[in-house]
């Protein structure tokens, strides 16, 4: 077994993304104030950047939005649910204490948002290739070829970031069958407050016959899984 | 020495000898692959993709002044300087995601060593580029179809990114990647960003007004439209 280390240095987020789970453990068990600050840096920096891509079709000031929306989704999720899944990962049978469950997936969130931010040179050279956004842009192939191209990215992001927590709780529990139920436990409530702020926090992408904004007027009119209720009644006609 | 995987760098000798200068670079990346690779793992490294990249840009504007002879003008150095700027940017936009899904596949390769693989794949498709500028050449002065023209440099391209695709896929597996999914996922985005690029920054053969394009376009639209013209232009001939 390593040493805990308290060593810090560039080749480390490469290690994180490798995933190691052994390495990866032993700097949950310690309290390093530099790496939370290098983890909060890379959230910071990815998501920062893959947000910017994300808003630069709409307007440069909805590049600047973003940037700053799509990391502070991922630091107030995190935030949010620290108490939670520090709760959570007991009662479901991992005896970590607080500091190593908020590290652990702190983790996999720099590990999402370095993925996240290596793609969005590719996502902006995407934006610039599309045509100007209009309400023609947008029924046409570009919009959902940019549209296409996120969900892809993101997912593949996300589930890198989940399958490297998944092994470091397998690592830090002893049992699959533990980190599994973990896992999907914090899954289920980081995707339940993620998904809310990102109601509350739209426009991303942005859309051609509306304003630039940081908010919507209505940004705290109503929720996320109220508006899909209806969408789904309305699907099924009973509006 | 494992009895799996992959002859370690540098067990052979010859492996280990210094690369002083461009000249043995390019005989290097040819003939010694291993050897380059060997090289882009010791300390110094940055002085050798330096000179990998400043080969690979001299060539592609050789490659250029050459594409350029199908329009002649300012397309002499336009083309030129679209080919070698747009290499150089595909190269960089590709490099995060390079570097990206070799971490993921366990590789212990640093960030200056997959660099160094994608100045290789840059040098070796470039110097292959010359090689085919002499056929380039004179097909460009026997024919005045775009189309044609354009399919030809395309498919040259294809062939010279394939031979720096080989030298780089061979670069990853001797960096202990435990898979080569994310490489295949990687070459299959830096295809597509290579081929947008030429949309991008066109015309390269063909000429125009302005140096940019005023319309954006996606590739496949792109190639539709220069084909419904060569379609269009025949069927006039023929009717001549």
């Amino acid at each position: 077994m390593h040493p805990p280390s308290r060593k810090l240095n560039s080749h480390e987020i490469g290690a994180l993304l490798r995933g190691d789970p052994e390495i990866i453990a032993n700097w949950t068990r310690q309290w390093c104030p530099r790496r939370f600050v290098l983890h909060v840096f890379v959230i910071i920096m990815g998501a920062g950047l893959y947000g910017a891509a994300m808003g630069w079709w709409r307007d440069p000031e909805q590049a600047l939005y973003v940037a700053i929306k799509f990391p502070l989704i991922i630091l107030l999720t995190t935030a949010g649910n620290a108490l939670l899944n520090a709760m959570l990962a007991p009662l479901l049978g991992l005896n970590i204490p607080f500091r190593q469950s908020f590290s652990a997936i702190l983790m996999s969130f720099t590990v999402t948002a370095a993925i996240l931010g290596a793609f969005s040179p590719l996502l902006a050279f995407l934006v610039w290739n599309a045509p100007p956004m209009s309400p023609e842009a947008v029924s046409g192939p570009a919009y959902n070829l940019i549209k296409l191209t996120h969900v892809v990215v993101i997912a593949f992001a996300g589930v890198t970031g989940n399958a490297r927590l998944f092994q470091l709780l397998a690592q830090l529990g002893g049992s699959r069958m533990v980190a599994r139920r973990v896992l999907l436990a914090w899954l289920g409530v980081n995707l339940f407050l993620g998904s809310q702020l990102s109601w509350i926090l739209r426009p991303f992408i942005g859309a051609p016959t509306l304003p630039v904004e940081f908010f919507r007027a209505a940004a705290l009119h109503g929720n996320f899984y109220e508006n899909v209720f209806h969408s789904l009644l309305q699907i099924l006609q009973f509006d | 020495m494992p009895a799996w995987g992959p002859r370690p760098l540098g067990d052979d000798p010859a492996e280990r000898a210094a690369i002083p200068n461009v000249i043995v670079a390019i005989e290097a990346i040819l003939r010694q692959p291993r050897r380059m690779m060997f090289q882009l793992r010791q300390p110094g490294a940055g002085r050798l993709i330096a000179a990998m990249i400043f080969v690979s840009v001299v060539c592609s504007l050789i490659y250029g002044v050459v594409a350029g002879t199908f329009s002649g003008g300012t397309q002499l150095w336009a083309a030129p300087v679209k080919i070698a700027a747009g290499l150089m940017i595909s190269a960089l936009i590709c490099l995060p995601s390079l570097y990206i899904f070799t971490c993921l596949s366990g590789s212990q390769a640093r960030l200056v060593e997959v660099s160094g693989l994608l100045a290789g794949l840059l040098l070796l498709m470039t110097i292959l580029l010359i090689g085919f500028a002499p056929v380039a050449w004179i097909f460009s002065q026997s024919t005045e179809s775009l189309a044609w023209m354009g399919t030809l440099h395309l498919v040259f391209w294809l062939v010279a990114t394939l031979f720096g695709l080989r030298y780089l896929a061979n670069g990853f597996s001797h960096s202990n990647a435990r898979s080569m999914a994310g490489f295949y996922t990687w070459v299959v985005i830096f295809l597509l960003v290579a081929i947008q690029m030429t949309t991008a920054l066109r015309p390269i053969l063909g000429t125009s007004e302005t140096f940019f394009p005023t319309e954006k376009k996606f590739f496949l639209s792109h190639w539709g439209d220069c084909l419904n013209l060569w379609d269009g232009g025949l069927k006039s001939r023929s009717r001549e």
